[in-house]
């Protein structure tokens, strides 16, 4: 392990933070992935509404796609014309953005007009002020990914077996399955629901009754970016970023080939401590702002 | 019955056996047209009808995508895409090296097809019999899906690679990394054309077009693999063509959403409620 190696280590978990930060943010401007079965369902129980509907396929894939098309746009401008990395990440970056802004409003338009017998309308003024906004954050998650893996495979001492792309793709998996799970709650239960009680989950009478105006005017998904940045995007930033730094720390401070049981046995240690911190997390946060109702057993289907 | 033809068993207006038959042939064909001649030619500007043959191949798993899916697997619409271009995978990469075994690489498509065709129908009897879905379409969906992935593969490998041979798509294709988008975007144009359109009023014409546009999306990415493997004029053919088929799919995909939606509004507040 050398300063070289770590500060590099370090500039991915930067990244890795922001990475995951925007993930989460663009996927909340959209409605994508999971509170996207809440907006799908407010037109049908008779809620039509302005917000975006991105249903372009699980966060996973979706991303996956982005950072992929980054990643091979800057390898090929980096094999063919030598171009020099950082132009060539912004080239790949912003061709990223481009599918993405043709696959959301593909989403928007399909969704939407397949809801005609509930009178769903498509607003032409959403598609033009919201899919920039949805088209920057994926540019900044693009970029971002597709640097760690410039990074990962032409920048360390020991270099990645994998070639740019396959890591690209896989780290795109990881933040999307990170922002699913972690950033999506947030916007989900907190944002479409918020005129219910703190944690009172989401009963099925509610399915589909989000909230469809704001504070002026009528929700749109813009001011849901604005929401999710105080707490769903950084959360996500803080679980991305972590991941990367955690992983890719252990693997330079000890040798993968000579020391690898000493980097499993770290890994290891890692996971233990994240349990029992998140098991006291949610304790605390239980004996803080509880009581939640009781848990009633199972009702029989 | 409209021009569209809804989801869930009820018509639609083509029939999923025609839409098989042109995807396999279509797909098939271009590929071998392609590879024929590109090696007679000496040359690797008709790399791109391997782009194109993979179009036919896509339309083809998106209409078995909405098939399977209509009974009401909502959330699976991505986990299936993948399952097809996992599928596919497994069957392009065994049938080039049994081609490359055999010695001849022009019968690695059939291999792969075949291979594609038994090796999906047996997952869908799985998922039926064993997991238990029970969805009547199950093992003829999950045997399209199968080739449909198959050859889309095949066909945007070939398009990157410029012949079918095992060690070239090797190098050219998996060692390079540009797998990784012919796997995802390939995925994505089977498994986003029904996504995007769900709901109860999908129309089929619709959902085929948007396969079509995704997949000239995906060409445009071939296109730029191409470049780096064949070369610039055979990847900005490639790149022009993928463009032009995106435009010209996009517009036509806006038309159908003007014909479909309930209303197209520049901006305006929340309509009537209709109950």
């Amino acid at each position: 392990m050398d300063a070289f190696s770590m500060g590099l280590i370090a500039a991915m978990g930067a990244l890795a933070t922001v990475a995951g930060a925007s993930e989460d943010i663009e996927s909340d401007i959209g409605s994508q992935s999971n509170p996207n079965s809440q907006v799908q369902l407010a037109a049908q129980v008779g809620n039509p509404h302005r917000i975006y509907n991105k249903a372009i396929s699980g966060e996973p894939p979706a991303n996956a796609l982005w950072a992929a098309t980054a990643a091979i746009v800057a390898y090929t401008l980096i094999t063919a014309f030598q171009m020099s990395a950082l132009l060539a990440l912004v080239a790949g970056a912003s061709v990223a953005a481009l599918f993405n802004g043709v696959l959301s409003m593909s989403a928007y338009f399909g969704r939407n007009s397949s809801q005609k017998r509930f009178n769903q309308w498509v607003y032409l003024d959403i598609i033009r002020y919201t899919t920039p906004s949805i088209m920057a954050h994926a540019w900044i998650t693009s970029f971002c990914i597709a640097t760690i893996s410039y990074i990962m495979v032409y920048m360390l001492p020991t270099p990645h077996p994998f070639p740019m792309a396959v890591i690209a793709l896989i780290w795109g998996l990881a933040v999307g399955a990170i922002g699913s799970s972690v950033g999506d709650i947030h916007y989900g239960g907190e944002r479409e629901f918020q005129n219910r009680q703190f944690g009172c989950g989401l009963n099925t009478m509610l399915s589909g009754q989000i909230v469809r105006k704001a504070e002026a005017g009528l929700r749109n998904s813009i001011d849901n970016a604005w929401f999710c940045t105080k707490f769903g995007g950084p959360a996500t930033g803080m679980g991305f970023g972590l991941t990367v730094f955690l992983d890719n720390w252990r693997t330079t401070v000890f040798d993968p080939v000579t020391q690898a049981p000493y980097a499993i046995a770290m890994g290891l240690f890692f996971i233990i401590v994240m349990v029992v911190y998140n098991n006291y997390i949610e304790k605390s946060a239980r004996r803080k702002y509880g009581p939640y109702p009781e848990y009633k057993g199972d009702i029989a289907a | 019955m409209s021009l569209g033809g809804a989801a869930g068993g009820a018509p639609s207006a083509f029939d999923p056996k025609k839409l098989r038959m042109y995807g396999l042939v279509g797909s098939i064909v271009g590929i071998y047209l392609g590879a024929i001649l590109n090696s007679a030619l000496n040359t690797n500007v008709f790399s791109f009808i391997g782009a194109v043959a993979a179009i036919f191949a896509v339309v083809m798993g998106a209409n078995a995508v909405r098939r399977v899916c209509a009974y009401g697997i909502g959330t699976g619409v991505p986990s299936i895409g993948m399952l097809a271009l996992g599928m596919g995978i497994i069957a392009v990469m065994f049938g080039l090296s049994m081609a490359e075994t055999l010695g001849s690489i022009l019968v690695g498509p059939i291999i792969i097809l075949v291979y594609a065709g038994v090796f999906g129908y047996i997952i869908g009897v799985i998922a039926n019999k064993v997991i238990k879905f029970n969805i009547p379409v199950m093992e003829e969906g999950n045997a399209d899906l199968s080739m449909a992935g198959a050859m889309a593969i095949l066909g945007w490998s070939f398009a990157i690679s410029g012949t079918l041979g095992y060690v070239d798509i090797l190098n050219n294709v998996l060692m390079s990394g540009y797998i990784a988008i012919i796997f995802i975007a390939g995925g994505l144009a089977i498994l986003h054309p029904f996504n995007a359109n769900l709901g109860p009023d999908e129309q089929q014409d619709r959902t085929l077009v948007n396969a079509i546009m995704v997949s000239g999306m995906a060409m445009i990415a071939t296109g730029i693999g191409a470049i780096a493997t064949q070369g610039l004029a055979s990847g900005l053919l490639q790149l022009v063509i993928g463009f032009a088929i995106w435009f010209y799919f996009f517009k036509m995909y806006y038309r159908l959403v003007k014909r479909d939606a309930a209303a197209v509004v520049g901006t305006g507040l929340l309509p009537p409620t209709v109950q």
